[in-house]
């Protein structure tokens, strides 16, 4: 309710600025429709029962340009996923301080990957959302400073852009654990010629996250009750360091699309994995039909913490063997192959169809198939 | 049968009419700058803000659904309008630019460019007079 209200008195107040400057509506919406080919399969929140909600949505973005390079903008989304509860995505105030440098303050996008800044805009790439393997980190936007600078070298189109602010939102990924992401910083360059497009990402942030009170995993009481608390902190999620790069190419050249991104994020002192990603993409264009096929590896490992310690007792024996077992449990060994075929069957919409074979190199048992179609719009 | 006839009939119409048609590119009569394929094409992808010479670009687009537009993107930018859609909303959403401003017909656009000594735009080579400079014709 709280929320309702926030959100109609920031209307209100664009609309009453509306006097001075005009208001631009855009909007985007993807509706997405998907099932599991057998019943003991999921795969990216969903199961065998055909749902339209899990990856739908509808998102609306007002901006206004106040004059001398001054503009707001506010970007709503309704995910089916969240209950359809709209979220301000993008709030921020936009300054075009030469005709290479914008500077955005507010809420947007954090530069993670090279579909990053319009992820949710599906119209805008081929697939019905880019290779969740790899796109894989559990926020999306921060609260802060970005400063854009666009210019060319001869026909070199660069963009680098950096940013510097935090995330304090639960992180629905985690069960809406709290969380706080403090001192986020990074640096992305996209260099763009004809058809080639270039990119290179780096962010870092500091972490907190609440997993549960850590007195109620023997593990870190177990190494604190050792003397070692140094163990006993990779159980907590606090003040650590989250590092995280990503490489990426584009070919756009007729009708043959080429795409590729490599990740990779570690998160040292924490009991999550460090995760290597990568995927591979070719496409064609028929005319208005592209087909698409897509490969893609996630690696998750986590170094041992026990090494270089001496079982002195039969006790700490155990609990080194315990805590190998829980890193150990966090490698993953995931692949996967998906098909697609997009259809611009209007100027403003297309029809978008995949399917995703994934393997599960540890376990087959997770093995599973997803079919999914979408149509999705901008307007 | 018959339909299928009119289908073809108004197919071959439309695509003889968007391989047929010449488009102009028109900048304002004061404008006395040689301006690039490329540099036409990277002005109306919001890539350049700036004739060569330095001074302030202002592109202009025709309506979406006009024939000179769907032409000039095939033609100068050699994307398909949905690619163009697409590149758009790439900009649009992410805060990164908006498309050039958009005027109802060839005749907006040629009383446009007449009127802004910045400006730059398309039109059927056909309705060309004489208050605007062509640059060159595709």
């Amino acid at each position: 309710m709280k929320h309702k209200i926030k959100i109609l008195s920031l209307f209100s107040a664009l609309v009453v600025s509306s006097v001075q400057a005009e208001i631009v509506f855009n909007g985007f919406a993807n509706i997405v429709a998907g099932a599991t080919t057998s019943s003991d399969e999921t795969l990216y929140g969903f199961d065998d029962k055909f749902d339209f909600k899990n990856g739908s949505l509808f998102a609306l973005q007002a901006t206004s340009e106040l004059g001398d390079g001054l503009g707001v903008t506010a970007q709503i989304i309704s995910r089916g996923s969240n209950e359809w509860s709209p979220e301000f995505e993008w709030a921020y105030v936009s300054y075009d301080a030469t005709d290479e440098l914008r500077l955005l303050v507010g809420r947007q996008r954090v530069p993670f990957y090279m579909y990053s800044d319009f992820i949710d805009v599906s119209y805008a790439y081929p697939w019905i959302t880019p290779p969740e393997g790899v796109y894989s980190v559990p926020f999306d936007s921060f609260d802060g400073l970005g400063a854009i600078y666009s210019t060319s070298f001869g026909e070199f189109d660069t963009t680098v852009q950096v940013l510097y602010g935090a995330n304090n939102d639960d992180l629905a990924a985690l069960a809406d654990a709290p969380a706080a992401f403090e001192d986020l910083m990074g640096l992305s360059v996209t260099i763009n010629r004809e058809w080639l497009t270039l990119r290179a990402g780096y962010i870092q942030t500091n972490m907190n996250i609440y997993l549960g009170d850590p007195n109620e995993n023997p593990l870190y009481t177990g190494w604190t009750a050792f003397g070692y608390p140094e163990v006993a902190s990779n159980f907590v999620i606090e003040d650590d360091t989250g590092d995280f790069i990503e490489l990426g190419f584009q070919v756009d050249y007729e009708n043959v699309v080429l795409i590729g991104e490599y990740t990779s994020l570690t998160l040292d002192s924490t009991p999550i994995a460090d995760a290597d990603s990568y995927y591979v993409m070719a496409g064609y264009r028929f005319d208005n039909i592209m087909v698409h096929v897509t490969y893609g590896v996630d690696d998750d490992s986590k170094d041992p913490l026990t090494t270089g310690i001496q079982p002195d007792s039969p006790q700490l024996a155990g609990l080194i063997a315990g805590t190998n077992i829980f890193t150990n449990s966090l490698t993953e060994e995931q692949s996967y192959y998906t098909m697609g075929l997009r259809w611009d069957f209007h100027d403003s919409a297309a029809i978008k169809f995949e399917y995703t074979s994934f393997s599960d190199d540890l376990d087959s048992t997770n093995d599973s198939g997803l079919f999914r179609t979408a149509i999705v719009t901008v307007f | 049968m018959k339909f299928i006839i009119s289908i073809l009939l108004l197919t071959s119409l439309t695509l003889s009419h968007s391989c047929f048609a010449d488009i102009s590119i028109v900048v304002n009569i004061a404008n006395g700058r040689a301006i690039s394929d490329t540099e036409i094409s990277r002005l109306f992808l919001g890539k350049l803000k700036k004739f060569s010479g330095g001074d302030s670009a202002t592109p202009v687009n025709s309506k979406a659904g006009n024939a000179a537009r769907a032409d000039f993107e095939k033609k100068v930018l050699n994307k398909s309008s949905s690619q163009i859609k697409a590149y758009w909303s790439k900009r649009v959403f992410s805060g990164k630019g908006k498309p050039p401003t958009e005027v109802e017909n060839d005749a907006a656009v040629l009383a446009f460019v007449a009127a802004n000594p910045g400006a730059i735009g398309y039109v059927d080579a056909a309705s060309v007079d004489a208050s605007v400079k062509v640059v060159k014709t595709f």
